[in-house]
């Protein structure tokens, strides 16, 4: 029999041995490999491993901070007072749109309440920054500097700028992950902007493209159109933007065109993002009466639910 | 050339380095060059130490990399293990190659370590990487010549520092 084969080893030295010990080793990894992938029963063990993580974080963190200090500090005044200015100005613009929006909302939860009753809700967002760490590229994870210290919790949704990022997947005290959307196992319940359809968007694998596998062949979508969130699944709160058609693919003799669309928030590039606060159970913004087109639209929007892997 | 045995505190020194490098935050335009530092680093000592690096090390770092690096558990503890298994069995003629041929022989482990990967990528069922999936193993067989050299520098340093 072959030993743990923690220990030096000198006894079982024998080539036979160690090919014994190579099987021991690959097995065990496989099967961790598959327990990580199946279900989620190595998540306590890795829980429990992020005390012990995150102070490599931070060491690994530490250059680059340092070096953006130093980037910050030679940045002359001049180029500062500009880039004041710029922002001065984009605030203004901003702040200007947001004007009309206010007016909009106003305008929209009047209707809603003609309607139904369902009402938009105001989201609370908390501000964080992505911690500088390369995590394995294949992983489709990114980390942020806000913990359970802070109040995150798991199923929170992200954003930028832009658009969806993805959401918390594992909370630690002074960081969390957040799985990307561009994660294969990810699928995001989305409406398109323009039409209404609703559809599942799912992840590709690549950080520039969303897939939706299942848009019926008759559906009216066009190259350019605006992705939003449906709202649809409780997770992701309805109306933010996601993506932007770029290619749709209408196979002879297929009931399904594929449709491939591109992220708008900076998923590899971003810096700061913000984790949205849902406020307790109420019904999703979006579930207006619906446009007669659903009845077509999607065999699995059950399964939609967020994530899964 | 190695007469006195060399401490552990050396090797855990290169690994922490190694790590570090391998979670450092890069332009995504570079990212696709970093090259597989642990298994490197690894190789290195694997083949200038009798007996320091065995399989139950390069599981155990091979899991600590898959904890900090998020990546599938066990992923880089199989391809740890299986890079340690290949170069200690071939130890004896992997030594005594000229610098190029270890160089290609370096090249050959990294390039099937990838092989690995990209069949637990396909079990997965994730899409096939990019082109850019290949260029790690041939950054990494463009560094071994110049690691080998500065790892050996400080070994000697380290050892030097401790005699005197």
């Amino acid at each position: 029999m072959v030993t743990g084969g923690s220990g030096a080893g000198t006894k079982f030295f024998g080539p036979a041995a160690q090919t014994a010990r190579l099987m021991l080793y690959g097995l065990l990894a496989i099967v961790l490999m598959a327990m990580d992938q199946r279900g989620h029963y190595v998540d306590a063990f890795r829980n429990q491993v992020a005390y012990l993580t995150e102070p490599v974080y931070h060491v690994v963190e530490w250059p680059v901070r340092a070096m953006r200090n130093l980037f910050g500090q030679m940045q002359s005044h001049r180029s500062l007072r500009q880039e004041n200015s710029d922002l001065r100005e984009a605030l203004l613009g901003q702040k200007g749109s947001l004007q009309r929006l206010e007016t909009l909302n106003e305008e929209n939860r009047r209707l809603r309440a003609l309607i139904e009753g369902a009402q938009g809700q105001a989201f609370d967002y908390q501000f964080a920054e992505l911690v500088r760490v390369d995590l394995d590229p294949f992983s489709h994870k990114v980390m942020v500097d806000r913990g359970s210290g802070d109040g995150v919790e798991v199923g929170q949704a992200v954003i930028d700028g832009a658009g969806v990022m993805g959401q918390v997947e594992e909370v630690h005290l002074h960081f969390s992950t957040i799985r990307l959307i561009s994660d294969p196992n990810h699928a995001l319940p989305v409406q398109i902007n323009r039409t209404g359809l609703r559809t599942v968007a799912f992840g590709s694998g690549v950080t520039g493209a969303l897939l939706m596998p299942s848009v019926p062949r008759q559906a009216d979508v066009r190259e350019g159109d605006l992705v939003v969130t449906s709202g649809l699944g409780d997770r992701f709160p309805g109306g933010y933007p996601v993506a932007t058609i770029t290619s749709i693919n209408r196979g002879k003799g297929q009931t399904f065109v594929t449709v491939e669309a591109t992220p708008l928030a900076a998923l590899d590039r971003g810096r700061e993002v913000l984790l949205i606060n849902a406020p307790a159970k109420e019904v999703p913004a979006t579930q207006v009466p619906t446009v007669e087109k659903e009845e077509q639209a999607l065999p699995d929007e059950k399964e939609a639910g967020g994530d899964e892997t | 050339m190695i007469t006195r045995r060399d401490r552990p505190g050396t090797f855990l020194l290169t690994l922490a380095v190694a790590i570090v490098l391998t979670l450092l935050y890069l332009p995504p335009v570079l990212d696709a060059f970093r090259p597989y530092w642990v298994a490197l680093i690894l190789i290195y000592w694997c083949l200038e130490t009798q007996g320091m690096i065995n399989l139950g090390k390069a599981f155990i770092i091979g899991l600590l990399l898959d904890l900090l690096g998020g990546s599938l558990l066990g992923l880089h503890a199989l391809s740890l293990v299986i890079l340690v298994y290949l170069v200690t069995r071939f130890r004896a003629r992997l030594r005594f190659f000229p610098p190029w041929q270890q160089a290609l022989s370096v090249f050959a482990l990294l390039l099937n370590d990838r092989i690995i990967l990209l069949w637990i990528i396909s079990l997965r069922g994730d899409p096939l990487p990019s082109l850019g999936f290949w260029l790690p193993p041939i950054v990494g067989t463009l560094l071994w010549p110049w690691l080998f050299l500065m790892l050996d520098w400080v070994r000697a340093s380290v050892r030097r520092r401790a005699s005197s």
